[in-house]
């Protein structure tokens, strides 16, 4: 990374590099959060007791299991680039949190940061992909092409449901779009771009309704052959990745730190576990969105949507300037 | 039933495949067909792995509680790495060549048994003939027994296994075919089933596909048997079966509670499970995502039915064919609450011949195929009488 260069009206300070360590573990505990809320709605839904492991500390059971749990390879696998897609998704959601202010600091202020952001998603697409493919397994190899027919249907979306929230900041600074919503959030005069936005999350998670890459319907699609550790990578790689979607919707549609009483830095938590819990509790609502359907959704209706919601922005922000 | 029954009870999970799996549970007596492939699904779980044989529903628990002693022995595991087969050596045992090693084999983790009381296990169960159906095994190999099998399932597998020189690790490579549009695509064999989850458990599907889409596919059944009348009687089935297809729709809160409905109906006693059931059916009903996924697949109409033997209530498409699962389960379990014990008139005509399997599943993709044999609410195979093979092309 080049030196980032701070905006001289940025209203974020970027701090030491060695903070990044204290990102991730915001991170990873933002993640637990996540898996222990699944496993609470799970236990919940399942009715009865969930024995002893059952509810909230059912990812710490899990994660006991499959660390003492063999890895295995399959024949001809190709395992550089399994590997490589298993403990990806764990990697690109710490790089987007990197982006996001806490409060005031973050640890890139980059001028692109929502860039960034979009940069990292994609990078998915290779790695649920890669993990797919590198197994050698044919439900593997589906289930990792259902991950990117579903790409091509979300992430256009996405991408200019992100636009909107730049457009009416005038920069792609991610600070400086938190602290252009003085007043009234983003997410309440552009729902469009905010609702397109969650469901990008939820997909680049393979999330909920987005989850067919690792249905049940091709019997665990990209996740079949993996065991032990590498599926306890891959799981919390999800995990983070839903994590870091819902806490970089805070300053890019929820108005950043803003809020009364609280310090910034509070009401940025705050509010990441509040869109945390939506989107875990979405999983419990809906079945799966076969991608074929999907697909034409995602280009009949969600993309000429947000970009009708882009256009309306684009006025609005004209004139007011 | 008896075993996901006990599975939910101890708050572990199903596992949806081998790789995922710590415990095999083999239910009844499995014919030499079915204990090939359970074999093979042994092979592929990663270890520490526990196998348990119930021979009947209510020894389930006792064998449960075994598994989980048996999952908390680190000397007899640490063993079991040392001396189990390579994937190189299963692989040669099948295809008769000798291939490069490819041990399955990372190092164990050997915690201190104390620490992992209470794990949280997941069973696959095996198949089950005679004491109540419907498990959950997870095998899911891609493979074909007659010429390799082991870790891997799901190779590609070609159609020549002459040519070993073209076989990495043993497995020959797919080789191409016309593909829809005229261009050539790879070809892969993949096998469907005996024992796969949610899946009827004894049949086999050896499908092509070219991308994800069965362009061939050939049904038979293992051991040429059908699944046997087992104890399991009234709607309880029809459940099991709307639990297998919300699984396969992506929708694991339903599937849950169709799950325990089906628990419930099995219980004798009061007529707890026909409310519940009314209000799974509601909820099915106000999914719109559901009608949208499901709608439109596989749409059959009167002729097509009849022709492939299939009761009437199989007309029009996945969605409607759920809904009627459903309507039926409710009608099945208010019959069984108002003392018409025992009644199997909602099992009659749900049988299909493997002979028409294959002409339903053809051209559809991989998952939709799926879907649509769960939709079919079957109770019970017959093998056919001729083996079909299927291609359009």
């Amino acid at each position: 990374m080049a030196d980032p260069m701070p905006m001289t009206d940025s209203p974020i300070t970027t701090v030491a590099p060695g903070w990044a360590i204290a990102a991730l573990g915001i991170l990873g505990a933002l993640a637990v959060t996540a898996a222990m809320l699944d496993g609470a709605l799970a236990a919940r839904a399942g009715g009865g007791p969930g024995g002893k492991m059952g509810g909230p500390v059912r990812p710490f059971g899990e994660a006991a299991r499959l660390m003492r749990q063999r890895r295995r390879t399959t024949v001809e696998a190709d395992r550089l680039l399994w590997r490589i897609g298993g403990a990806g998704l764990l990697v690109v959601a710490a790089l987007m949190v990197t982006v996001v202010p806490l409060g005031e600091w973050t640890i890139f202020d980059l001028d692109v940061g929502v860039m960034w952001f979009n940069a990292m998603d994609v990078m998915v697409w290779a790695l649920v992909w890669l993990t797919g493919w590198g197994a050698n397994s044919a439900h593997s190899l589906v289930g990792g092409y259902r991950f990117l027919a579903h790409g091509l249907g979300y992430e256009l979306p996405l991408m200019f449901a992100l636009v909107a929230p730049a457009i009416a900041a005038e920069s792609l600074n991610v600070g400086a779009v938190a602290a252009a919503q003085e007043g009234l959030w983003f997410a309440v005069w552009m729902p469009v771009a905010f609702l397109v936005y969650l469901l990008g999350v939820a997909a680049f998670s393979v999330w909920g309704p987005f989850a067919p890459a690792i249905g049940t319907d091709v019997s665990g699609g990209a996740r079949v052959e993996l065991s032990g550790v590498d599926r306890l990578v891959f799981e919390a790689g999800r995990y983070a990745l839903l994590a870091a979607g819902a806490a970089f919707a805070v300053p890019m549609f929820l108005g950043g730190g803003a809020g009364p009483l609280l310090p910034g830095w509070a009401w940025v938590l705050v509010k990441t576990v509040a869109l945390l819990a939506v989107l875990v509790w979405l999983r419990r609502r809906l079945p799966a969105f076969r991608p074929d359907k999907f697909m034409e959704v995602g280009w009949m209706l969600l993309l000429p949507a947000v970009l009708l919601q882009d256009l309306v922005v684009a006025v609005i922000a004209v004139w007011r300037s | 039933m008896a075993a996901e029954r006990n599975v939910a009870a101890r708050g572990w999970r199903l596992a949806i495949s081998p790789a995922d799996a710590d415990v095999l549970v083999v239910c009844g007596e499995p014919g030499p067909g079915l204990a090939e492939a359970i074999e093979g699904i042994w092979h592929q779980m990663p270890g520490p792995r526990v196998r348990v044989y119930a021979h009947a529903g209510d020894e389930v628990g006792a064998r449960l509680d075994e598994a989980h002693t048996g999952l908390l022995d680190t000397d007899h595991h640490r063993r079991d790495a040392q001396e189990r087969p390579t994937a190189s050596e299963l692989v040669a045992e099948q295809a008769g060549s000798r291939a490069e090693s490819h041990g399955g084999h990372g190092d164990t983790d050997h915690g201190s048994a104390g620490g992992h009381e209470g794990m949280d296990h997941e069973g696959h169960e095996g198949m089950d003939h005679g004491s109540h159906e419907g498990m959950d095994h997870g095998s899911h190999e891609g493979m074909d027994h007659g010429s390799h099998e082991g870790m891997d399932h799901g190779a590609h597998e070609g159609m020549d296994h002459g040519d070993m020189e073209m076989s990495p690790g043993g497995i020959p490579l797919a080789e191409g075919g016309e593909d829809r549009d005229g261009l050539e695509m790879d070809v892969l064999q993949v096998r469907l089933g005996p024992v796969l989850p949610h899946w009827p458990a004894g049949l086999v599907l050896r499908c092509s596909l070219q991308g994800d889409v069965i362009v061939e596919a050939k049904a038979e059944l293992v051991d040429g048997r059908a699944r046997q009348d087992d104890e399991v009687v009234g709607p309880a089935r029809g459940i099991d079966n709307i639990a297998s297809l919300l699984a396969l729709a992506g929708w694991d809160d339903a599937a849950a509670e169709a799950r325990r409905i089906r628990d419930t109906a099995l219980e004798p006693g009061d007529g707890a499970a026909g409310s519940e059931l009314e209000r799974l059916r509601r909820r099915v009903r106000r999914s719109w995502t559901l009608r949208w996924s499901l709608s439109g697949l596989r749409r059959l109409s009167d002729e097509d039915a009849h022709a492939r033997g299939l009761p009437a209530d199989a007309v029009g498409d996945t969605y409607e064919r759920l809904m009627g699962m459903l309507d039926r389960a409710v009608a099945g379990v208010a019959a069984t609450a108002a003392g018409d014990i025992g009644t199997r008139t909602n099992d009659a005509g749900r049988t299909l011949s493997t002979d028409h399997l294959a002409h339903l599943v053809m051209g559809l993709d991989l998952a939709t195929a799926r879907l649509v044999l769960a939709s079919l609410d079957i109770h019970e195979l017959l093998a056919g009488q001729a083996e079909h093979e299927v291609s359009h092309g």
